[in-house]
C-alpha cells in the first residue's frame, strides 16, 4: 500500500519470482553441494593416482565455475530484483532488518568467487594439499551463504518469537531454520550427483564413464534418505496453520506435495537406473531428463514452501499483498483508497468504481493473481460471476479458506473491485434489476352456502413454500414433497373435528400430473434415496392425487409427500398450483365438503448468483447444469469428495445421504454438520453485514421482485417486517444452528465455521440460544404476548425457540384442536396474503367461508364454524378483539 | 498532487545511519572503480580490434583473460552498494524501480548475456578470431544498456515531482528522457570507464616483461588523459544541468559542497598532469582520491534532491549492533581468507 504497483497483468502473480528463483535455488544449491564433490572429487583422484578423475575434476570445475558464478550468481541478484519489483513492502522489511546479514553473506560471496577462481584455474598448478584447501575454502564459504541465506527465507515462513519480540536473533534463528539447512544441503548434496551425471554421461572412455556415473550416482541416493528425515523434521517445525495448508488444506498445494514425493521415488529409481551399463548415446539425453525432474524436484519443494506461507509473504505479519497485519482493521474503518499512497480514486462515485476497483485489485489481488497468465489467472476464476455474486464472493474470502487474505476495505470499495472484475476484466454489462412480471392465473373460490352446507373443510400446506432443487441429475436437496393437513369440522353450535368415517382425498390441478416428465428426480430415485420410484409417485407413496392419513393425535388428516413441482405440461411455470381437497364419507360416498388450496413449490433457488450458469427453465427458475455441476466441483475440492465423478457416472447423491437434516428425517452421518448448519454456516461468510432480508433473498426466493416471492403473509406484507424480524440476521441464524451442533459435540466442524461470524441481534455468542433445525423456530407468542398485540413494530422474535417440536406454529392446535394453521393460514402465507398470482390464491378458504381474506372466524365471524355468533375465547385469547390488518388503508 | 504523499514510509534501521552511509560510499567506489575498469577496457579492446582488424593484440588478449574476473567483482561490489542504498534511500529507489520495471528486471537476462559473452570472448579468443570480435561487442553494448538502465534508475529516484507519471504509465515502462541530467550523467560514467580502463591498461603493462609493454602503457595513459579531458567537459555539461539551486550549491552557495566539488576538480587537474606526464603510480593515487570526492559530490548531490522530503539522518533506529560487529570480524576474516587463498594462487603461477 505504500508503493506503486507495477501492471503486469499476464505475467504477473508471481510469475517472475516464481521463475527467477526456482531457477536460481536449482543452480544455487548444486554451488554449494558441488563445492564438496569437487573437492571430494578431486582427494579421491590422488587416492587413486588417477590422472582420468583429476582431468575430470578440473572439467567439471570449469562446467561448475561457468555456471555458479554467471547463471547461479546473477539469477540470485534477479530474485533480489524480482522482489524488489513485486513486493517492495516485504523486501523493505527484510532488508532493514537483516542488513548485516545480507552484509556477512556477501562477505562469503566474495570469498566463494575468488576462492573458485583460484580453484580452477590453479588445478595441476598448485601444490595438492593447498588446492584441496582451496577447494574446502570454497566449500565452507559457500555452505556459509547458505546459512546466512537460508535463516532470511525461513524467516519468512516462520517468525517465531520475533513477532512478539522484535529481535533480530530470534528472527534469524527462527523455528524453520535449523530443519530447513539441514534440508537444502542434503538436496545440495543430490544434486551435486545430479549434475554429476551430465558432465559424467560425456566422459569418453565407456567404462571410465560408467564408474564416475556410479560415483555420481551416491552422490544423488545417499542423501535421500536423510532428506526424507530432515523434510519431516523441517514439516514438523512450520506453523499449525502453514502445515495444515501445506498437508491439503489448501488444494492448490496438494498437487506439488504429490509431485515431490512421487519425485523423490523417480529419482531414486532413476539414479538406480543410471548406473546401469548404457551406451553413452542414451546417457547423455538421459542425464539431462534426470536434471530436469531435479530442477521439477527443487521446484516442487519451493512451491510448497512459498504457497503454504499463504496468505503471508511474512508470516503473520505481512500479507502476500504487502499489507501489513496491523492495518487490516484501520482499513476496513477507513477504506484502502484513503491510506494507500499511490492512488488516483481516492474518493467513489458513480462513474470512477471501475477505475478505483482496477486500483483495488491492483494492490490487493495482483500480487497473486494473474490476468490470462499461468499464475492463478484470475479470469477463470470469477468468469461465473455477476456484479452480486462478486462482491458477496469478496465478502467471503480468506475466512474459511485462510490461504487467501480476507478481503479489506469499505463496503463501497468492495463493490468498486466487484465492478471492475465483472464489468472490465469479463467486459460483463451490469443489469439493472428488474421486477419480474408474472400473469395473473385465473381461479375460482369454491363455493359454500353458510345456511346450508354442514360442514367447513379446512385444508393447507403445511410450510408457506416448498422449496425443491431441480438438478437431480447432478444432486438433491429437496426433492419434491409438499405436504397438506386437512381439518374437517362438522357445523354445530358446539362443532365437532371430524375424524372417523370420513376420507379425505386430494387431486392436482389440471396439468401438473405430471412431475416426472419435468425433472429429473424420478430417473435417479434409486441412487438418491436408495428407492427406485414409480414415477410421478413419492417416497411417501403418495402421488399427484390420492387420500390423506388420519393423525390422531393431531386430529388431523396429513397426506405428506406428494410431489408437486412449479412446472405444468402446458409449460407455464406456476409456484403456486392448486389442489383440490374433498372429504367424502366412507360409508355413502357422499362429498360432505371440497375445497382448494395452494401446494406452493419453487425451484427459484439462488445458487447461480455464485455458481454461475442461468436459470434452468425458460430463462426464469431452476437449478441448471451448469450451476449445479459448479456447486459439485467446489464440495469436492473443498471437502475431498467425489460427488462429480458419481453425478456423470448416473450416481448422484443426496445431500442428506451424509449431512443429517430432520426435514427429511435423515440420519446421514452423525458427525457432519447437519444439512442447515453446514449450508448457513457455510454460505454466511460470503453474505455478512447486510440489511434486512438482503442476504436471505440471495438463496431463498423471498425476493419480492423474484419469481416465487415466497413470504406473503400478512407480516411481511401488511406489516412490513421481513425475515430478521423473526429469524435473525444471517449471522444471527446460522449462530443458532452452529451452535446447536456445537453443544452436541461437534466442535470441531462448528467452531471452524463460527470463528468468523459474529452474532449482530444479540451482544455475543454466549447470548445465542442453539437450536435444532426445523424442529426448533421462532414462536408467535414471543411477540405476540398472550395472543395480543406486539409492544412495538421494533420486536423481534428471535432467539426465543419452542423447546418440542410439537409446539411449532405448523404442528400446534388451539384449546379446542383446531390446528393454527387450520385458521390463520400457512407459515409464511398468513391470512391475508397477497400472492403475485392472485390476489387470493392463498386465501381461498377463508374467501370461501367467509368472504374476507381473514383468518377464518375473523371480525367475530364464529358463525362460519358455529353457525352463530360467540362471546367466549375458547380458542385463544384475543380473538374477539376484531382483525386489525384489514386490507386497503387503515 | 503533492510528491511527498507519495513517498513511502521507511523502515526503521538498526545501527546509526552513518554507518550505512560509510559502507554505501566505500563500496559504491570501489564498484565504480571495477565497473570503470571493465566496461573501459572492453571498449579499448573493441576499438582496438576494430582498428587492427583481426591482427594480433596482446593488449586485447589480455584483456579477454581478465575480463570475467572484472565482470565477476564488479557484481560483487556493485550488490554490496545497492544493499545500503536499500537500507538508507530505498523508500525512493523501490519506487523509481517499479516505475521502470520492464526494464529493470530486464537487466538480470540482459548482464547474464553480457557476462557469458564475455567468456566466450575469452575462451575462444585464439579459436575464433573473427568471431570474438562480435561477443566482445555485445558484451560491451549490453554493459551500456545496464549503465543506462542504472542511470534512469538513480535519477528517477531523486524526482518525487516526476512521480505522477506512475498515474499515466502503470506498465513499468517509463524512463527519464524529460531529465536534462540523465544524459550527462550516463556519458560521465561512461567517459570515465574508457578513462580508468587506459590507466588500468597502463597498470597492467607496467608488470609485464614484454618489449612492447612501455608503448601499451603509453597508449594506456594516453586513453587516460584524453578520456579525462572530454571527462571535463561531460562533468561541467552534468553539473549545469543541474537543478538550478543543486548547481549553485557547489558554485559557492554551501562551504561543503564548494570545498568537495574543488577538492575533485584539484583531483582532476593532478591526475590530468600526471596522466599526460604518464606517471602511472601517482595517477591512479591521484584517480582514486578523485573518484572519491566525485561520489561524495554524487551524494551531496543526491541529498539535494532529495533535501526538502528526507535525509537518511532523520531515519528511526531500533539499535541491533550485534550483527554490525558480528559482520566487521567476518568481513576481516573474509578478507584474510581471500589473502590467503590469492597468496597460494600467486604462488602456485610461479611455480607453474
Amino acid at each position: 500500500m505504500n508503493y506503486p504497483v507495477w501492471e503486469l497483468y499476464t505475467l504477473g502473480g508471481g510469475f517472475w519470482i516464481a521463475l527467477i528463483a526456482v531457477v536460481h535455488v536449482f543452480v544455487a544449491h548444486f554451488a554449494i553441494g558441488g563445492g564438496l564433490f569437487l573437492v571430494l572429487t578431486e582427494k579421491k583422484g590422488y587416492r587413486e593416482n588417477s590422472r582420468q578423475i583429476l582431468d575430470y575434476t578440473k572439467k567439471h570445475a570449469k562446467f561448475f565455475m561457468l555456471l555458479t558464478l554467471v547463471f547461479g550468481a546473477v539469477t540470485g541478484v534477479g530474485i533480489w530484483f524480482a522482489i524488489s519489483l513485486v513486493s517492495p513492502a516485504a523486501t523493505s522489511r527484510l532488508i532493514h532488518t537483516f542488513v548485516y546479514f545480507w552484509a556477512i553473506e556477501w562477505v562469503f560471496f566474495m570469498a566463494e568467487i575468488i576462492a573458485i577462481f583460484v580453484y580452477y584455474y590453479t588445478f595441476g598448478k598448485m601444490q595438492r594439499d593447498k588446492h584441496m584447501l582451496v577447494g574446502w575454502l570454497y566449500f565452507v564459504f559457500a555452505w556459509m551463504s547458505l546459512f546466512m541465506i537460508n535463516g532470511i527465507i525461513a524467516f519468512m515462513l516462520s517468525p517465531g518469537a520475533w513477532l512478539e519480540t522484535g529481535n533480530v536473533w530470534h528472527a534469524f534463528f527462527n523455528p524453520t531454520f535449523w530443519p530447513a539447512l539441514f534440508f537444502r544441503t542434503f538436496i545440495a548434496l543430490m544434486l551435486a550427483g545430479l549434475y554429476g551425471f551430465v558432465t559424467s554421461s560425456l566422459i569418453k572412455d565407456q567404462d571410465f564413464r560408467e564408474k564416475m556415473i556410479r560415483y555420481c550416482a551416491k552422490w544423488l541416493i545417499l542423501p535421500l534418505a536423510f532428506l526424507i528425515i530432515s523434510g519431516f523434521w523441517y514439516l514438523s517445525a512450520v506453523p499449525e496453520d502453514a502445515k495444515a495448508m501445506i498437508l491439503g488444506r489448501s488444494p492448490e498445494i496438494v498437487p506439488f506435495f504429490r509431485a515431490f514425493i512421487w519425485l523423490s521415488i523417480i529419482i531414486l529409481l532413476g539414479g538406480l537406473v543410471f548406473s546401469i551399463r548404457m551406451p553413452g548415446s542414451i546417457k547423455r539425453p538421459l542425464a539431462f531428463v534426470l536434471l530436469f525432474i531435479g530442477l521439477l524436484y527443487m521446484g516442487s519443494f519451493e512451491w510448497m514452501r512459498e504457497a503454504g506461507r499463504r496468505p503471508y509473504v511474512i508470516y503473520e505479519y505481512m500479507y502476500s499483498n504487502s499489507i501489513p497485519v496491523i492495518m487490516e482493521q484501520e482499513i476496513n474503518e477507513k477504506g484502502i483508497l484513503t491510506l494507500a499512497r499511490w492512488v488516483e480514486n481516492r474518493e467513489l462515485t458513480e462513474e470512477n468504481m471501475v477505475q478505483a476497483g482496477r486500483e483495488i485489485y491492483n494492490l490487493q489481488c495482483s500480487s497473486c493473481h494473474s490476468l490470462d497468465g499461468p499464475l492463478n489467472d484470475i479470469r477463470p476464476m470469477t468468469a461465473k460471476f455477476g456484479l452480486y455474486g462478486m462482491d458477496s464472493m469478496l465478502n467471503g474470502i480468506g475466512k474459511l479458506y485462510d490461504y487467501m487474505p480476507r478481503f479489506m476495505g469499505t463496503r463501497q470499495e468492495r463493490l468498486a473491485l466487484a465492478h471492475y472484475i465483472v464489468e472490465d476484466i469479463h467486459g460483463k454489462k451490469i443489469k439493472e434489476s428488474v421486477p419480474i412480471e408474472t400473469p395473473a392465473f385465473e381461479f375460482d373460490i369454491p363455493p359454500f352456502d353458510p345456511d346450508r352446507d354442514e360442514y367447513v373443510l379446512l385444508a393447507w400446506n403445511n410450510l408457506g413454500l416448498k422449496c425443491i432443487t431441480d438438478c437431480d441429475d447432478y444432486w438433491s436437496l429437496l426433492p419434491p414433497g409438499n405436504t397438506l393437513f386437512a381439518q374437517l369440522i362438522r357445523r354445530d353450535f358446539l362443532p365437532e373435528i371430524v375424524l372417523d368415517g370420513v376420507v379425505i382425498t386430494y387431486k392436482v390441478q389440471e396439468g401438473f400430473e405430471n412431475p416426472a416428465d419435468h425433472v429429473a428426480f424420478w430417473d435417479y430415485s434409486e441412487s438418491l434415496i436408495g428407492i427406485e420410484l414409480p414415477r410421478n409417485i413419492s417416497k411417501s407413496g403418495l402421488g399427484m392425487q390420492g387420500e390423506f392419513k388420519l393423525n390422531d393425535e393431531l386430529m388431523a388428516f396429513i397426506a405428506s409427500g406428494i410431489p408437486v413441482v412449479p412446472y405444468a405440461d402446458d409449460g407455464t411455470i406456476n409456484p403456486c398450483p392448486f389442489i383440490h381437497v374433498e372429504a367424502v364419507d366412507k360409508n355413502t360416498g357422499e362429498v360432505l365438503a371440497r375445497t382448494k388450496t395452494v401446494a406452493p413449490v419453487s425451484a427459484e433457488m439462488g445458487c447461480k448468483t455464485c455458481h454461475g450458469g442461468e436459470w434452468r427453465v425458460q430463462g426464469r427458475m431452476g437449478i441448471s447444469a451448469e450451476t449445479a455441476s459448479d456447486v459439485l466441483r467446489l464440495h469436492d475440492k473443498r471437502n475431498k469428495t467425489d460427488l462429480m465423478t458419481r453425478a456423470q457416472a448416473g450416481n448422484p447423491v443426496l445431500c442428506q445421504s451424509c449431512h443429517p437434516d430432520p426435514l427429511l428425517n435423515a440420519t446421514g452421518d452423525p458427525e457432519l454438520l447437519n444439512m442447515p448448519a453446514a449450508l448457513h454456516g457455510f454460505h454466511v461468510h460470503y453474505l455478512t453485514e447486510r440489511q434486512g432480508a438482503e442476504a436471505c433473498n440471495a438463496c431463498h426466493p423471498s425476493d419480492p421482485d423474484s419469481l416465487t416471492d415466497c413470504k406473503r403473509g400478512v407480516h411481511a406484507t401488511t406489516i412490513n417486517l421481513d425475515c430478521t424480524s423473526c429469524h435473525g440476521t444471517l449471522e444471527d441464524h446460522t449462530l443458532t444452528l452452529l451452535k446447536g451442533e456445537y453443544e452436541k459435540g461437534k466442535t470441531e466442524r462448528a467452531g471452524r465455521l463460527m470463528k468468523h461470524i459474529q452474532p449482530r441481534l444479540v451482544a455475543s455468542l454466549d447470548e445465542i440460544n442453539p437450536r435444532t433445525p426445523w424442529h426448533q423456530q421462532p414462536d408467535c407468542l414471543t411477540c405476540h404476548q398472550d395472543f395480543g398485540i406486539p409492544r412495538s413494530h421494533e420486536v423481534s422474535a428471535f432467539n426465543v425457540w419452542n423447546e418440542h417440536e410439537s409446539e411449532l406454529y405448523r404442528l400446534r392446535s388451539d384449546y379446542m384442536g383446531l390446528m393454527c394453521q387450520s385458521c390463520h393460514g400457512a407459515t409464511h402465507a398468513e391470512y391475508p396474503a397477497v400472492n403475485k398470482y392472485g390476489l387470493d390464491r392463498d386465501n381461498v378458504q377463508p374467501m370461501q367461508y367467509q368472504g374476507e381474506p381473514y383468518a377464518i372466524g375473523a371480525n367475530n365471524n364464529c358463525a362460519v364454524c358455529h353457525t352463530m355468533d360467540m362471546d367466549f375465547e375458547a380458542h385463544h385469547p384475543g380473538m374477539l378483539d376484531g382483525t386489525r390488518n384489514r386490507r386497503g388503508p387503515n | 498532487m503533492d510528491p511527498s504523499g507519495l513517498i513511502p514510509v521507511a523502515d526503521s534501521i538498526p545501527t546509526h545511519w552513518g554507518w550505512f552511509y560509510f559502507f554505501l560510499i566505500l563500496t559504491f567506489i570501489l564498484h565504480l572503480l571495477l565497473m570503470n575498469t571493465m566496461l573501459g577496457t572492453g571498449i579499448i579492446s573493441l576499438v582496438r580490434h576494430i582498428k587492427k582488424s583481426n591482427a594480433p593484440c596482446p593488449v586485447c588478449k589480455d584483456i579477454s583473460i581478465k575480463l570475467p574476473y572484472k565482470i565477476a567483482f564488479t557484481i560483487n561490489f556493485g550488490v554490496a552498494p545497492l544493499l545500503f542504498l536499500q537500507v538508507l534511500y530505498g523508500q525512493f529507489h523501490y519506487v523509481s524501480s517499479i516505475m521502470m520495471g520492464v526494464y529493470w528486471l530486464s537487466v538480470v537476462g540482459i548482464l547474464i548475456i553480457m557476462y557469458y559473452s564475455a567468456y566466450i570472448y575469452d575462451f575462444k579468443y585464439d579459436q575464433w578470431p573473427g568471431l570474438r570480435l562480435y561477443f566482445l561487442a555485445l558484451m560491451v553494448v549490453l554493459a551500456l544498456v545496464i549503465a543506462f538502465f542504472f542511470s534512469n534508475n538513480m535519477t528517477i529516484m531523486l524526482n518525487p515531482e516526476k512521480w505522477t507519471g506512475y498515474f499515466d504509465n502503470r506498465s513499468g515502462t517509463m524512463l527519464n528522457f524529460g531529465d536534462p541530467t540523465l544524459i550527462p550523467r550516463y556519458l560521465h560514467f561512461v567517459v570515465a570507464s574508457i578513462a580508468v580502463g587506459g590507466l588500468f591498461m597502463a597498470i597492467t603493462w607496467k608488470f609485464k616483461q614484454d618489449p612492447e609493454a612501455t608503448l601499451y602503457i603509453d597508449q594506456g595513459m594516453n586513453w587516460f588523459s584524453y578520456a579525462t579531458l572530454v571527462q571535463i567537459g561531460v562533468g561541467l555539461w552534468f553539473l549545469i544541468s543541474l537543478p538550478q539551486e543543486i548547481m549553485l550549491l557547489f558554485m559557492g552557495g554551501s562551504t561543503l559542497h564548494t570545498g568537495i566539488f574543488l577538492l575533485g576538480l584539484l583531483g582532476v587537474t593532478m591526475i590530468l598532469v600526471f596522466g599526460f606526464k604518464k606517471m602511472v603510480w601517482p595517477t591512479t593515487a591521484g584517480l582514486v582520491l578523485t573518484v572519491t570526492f566525485m561520489v561524495l559530490m554524487r551524494d551531496l548531490v543526491r541529498n539535494a534532491y532529495l533535501a526538502q522530503y528526507y535525509h537518511p539522518s532523520e531515519r528511526t533506529v531500533v539499535p541491533e549492533y550485534a550483527p554490525l560487529f558480528i559482520f566487521l570480524v567476518v568481513f576481516i576474516l573474509g578478507l584474510g581468507a581471500v589473502a590467503y587463498m590469492l597468496k597460494l594462487a600467486f604462488e602456485a603461477g610461479k611455480e607453474a
